[in-house]
């Protein structure tokens, strides 16, 4: 839908949260990623900490658009039992592509022990795992120099790269210090110049763009990538061919 | 079909720009010749300018410093920070005076520590009320329920609330079916389909482009506008004309 550009949103919900007027409704998603130029949204659920609840929920949304939407699994080391049996169910049979975690939800730092089984995981299978990082305390983006070399198969993505100051610099430097490592864009704090110096620190191949859909609309965040001073390869990089490359589409 | 180049393809006028240093935070822009260069870049032909100095410390220092801080260069147009201090709003009144005010900002309530009531800033808002000049209030500065209360009981009074953000979401549409003379930037509203939700609702008057630059960069909330689902007349009043319209009637 942008001229020689498929676009790829790395970042996106399912599930409701009403204090934000915030829904999953899929007309309005469609609605807006198809004014925007978006081929295709990664959706997960982390409204739920059992695991199983959340990645029904979102294999029954992203059936309904399977040619828009791409599923990711949620894991939490609040779930009762070892994950991996649920984890393999959602890659091997709901035909998830990445896996997602929200430290935040969890009184456990990015970093602690407890998240190793669902690092080892993606490790095994060569998986893409998002996390959110931001300044709160269990997840600024340096604990991820902690994780990175102990799971060196698995593909870790800095969800909104950190936010804001100085957890943004913090994500740079961890995305510079390890190969597997990634930042990804979407953040309610549209500084200016943040793609340029995300690109100048780590490198375009290292960027993925993402927007929050549901949470946010993602025009303004495409509109990030487009207006950014740097070049169409880059661009093309970002959007679209960093995640064909990272989820194997 | 969108590309990866975007340009504006109407003129635009940037509802909210702050400029200079604040006590904690330096302008990542020298001066009015890099800021214009910024604003070419992304396609923005003007732009309504306050001094972020008047935000938090001193409203009054920030508008003497506004002034200097435009000089003689095109594009600008100052609009000047207002608290309740008495001195201020003769400030105020003496730039309304020489003919220099065509809008004026509230301050930074929430840094202040200060309450958006009436019985504070009954003053100022008489005045404004009185001359028909528009206050420009920033939601991320000040509390939605105190803008609620206090501009309520002057509903004459034109507004134009800056800076809703997508934790406003629930507040926004109650705040402009309260206050019937309030407009919206846009600058920060991620919500959803969130401005054609707006434009159905309210009507594409009461909507402008606004950046809030340099918190926030300028493009973005551009290309979210030009790939709404906008006529190009609703386009053009939402990038410009609204916010003419609103200056210019101060002026008049």
């Amino acid at each position: 839908m942008i001229a020689d550009c498929e676009v790829i949103d790395f970042h996106g919900h399912v599930g409701r949260w009403d204090a934000l007027d915030m829904a999953d409704d899929p007309d309005r998603m469609l609605f807006a990623m198809d004014r925007a130029g978006i081929d295709r949204a990664c959706l997960f659920n982390i409204f739920h900490p059992d695991g199983r609840r959340g990645h029904d929920l979102t294999a029954a949304f992203v059936t309904r658009h399977p040619d828009r939407f791409i599923g990711f699994a949620y894991a939490s080391p609040l779930w009762p039992d070892d994950p991996v049996p649920e984890l393999e169910r959602a890659i091997d049979e709901l035909g998830f592509r990445a896996i997602k975690i929200y430290p935040p939800y969890t009184p456990y730092n990015l970093d602690n022990p407890v998240w190793d089984p669902i690092y080892r995981f993606a490790d095994t299978r060569g998986l893409a795992l998002i996390s959110h990082t931001g300044s709160e305390a269990t997840c600024p983006p340096r604990l991820f120099a902690n994780v990175a070399a102990r799971f060196p198969n698995a593909h870790f993505v800095i969800g909104h790269s950190g936010n804001i100051e100085p957890h943004r610099s913090e994500a740079i430097a961890v995305a510079r210090a390890h190969r597997n490592v990634y930042l990804e864009t979407c953040s309610t704090f549209r500084a200016p110049g943040v793609i340029e110096k995300l690109v100048a620190g780590a490198g375009a191949a290292r960027v993925l763009f993402g927007s929050d859909i549901p949470l946010m609309d993602p025009r303004p965040q495409l509109g990030k990538i487009l207006t950014a001073d740097i070049g169409h390869d880059d661009k093309r990089q970002i959007l679209g061919n960093n995640a064909r490359r990272l989820l194997h589409l | 079909m969108p590309s990866l180049d975007f340009h504006p393809t109407v003129p635009v006028f940037d509802a909210n720009i702050g400029v200079g240093h604040r006590h904690d935070r330096v302008a990542p822009f020298a001066g009015p010749a890099e800021l214009s260069a910024q604003m070419k870049a992304q396609g923005v032909d003007r732009a309504l300018v306050y001094h972020v100095q008047g935000e938090t410390i001193s409203a009054i220092d920030g508008n003497n410093a506004l002034l200097a801080w435009i000089g003689d260069h095109d594009g600008f147009t100052p609009q000047w920070m207002a608290n309740p201090n008495q001195a201020c709003l003769a400030q105020l009144q003496t730039l309304r005076q020489e003919g220099r005010l065509s809008s004026v900002r509230l301050h930074s309530t929430t840094d202040s520590h200060l309450s958006f009531s009436d019985w504070i800033y009954g003053d100022l808002l008489d005045w404004l009320a009185d001359a028909d000049i528009p206050l420009w209030v920033s939601l991320a500065d000040t509390p939605a329920d105190q803008i609620a209360a206090t501009l309520g009981q002057y509903p004459q009074l034109r507004t134009v609330l800056v800076g809703a953000h997508y934790m406003h979401a629930m507040a926004v549409r109650p705040l402009l079916r309260r206050l019937p003379n309030a407009h919206i930037e846009l600058s920060r509203y991620e919500k959803l389909g969130g401005v054609e939700e707006l434009r159905d609702e309210f009507g594409a008057e009461r909507l402008l482009y606004g950046s809030y630059y340099p918190r926030y960069a300028m493009g973005p909330i551009l290309y979210y506008l030009h790939t709404a689902d906008f006529s190009t007349d609703e386009l053009a009043a939402v990038c410009a004309g609204n916010i003419e319209r609103i200056l210019l009637k101060a002026i008049a």
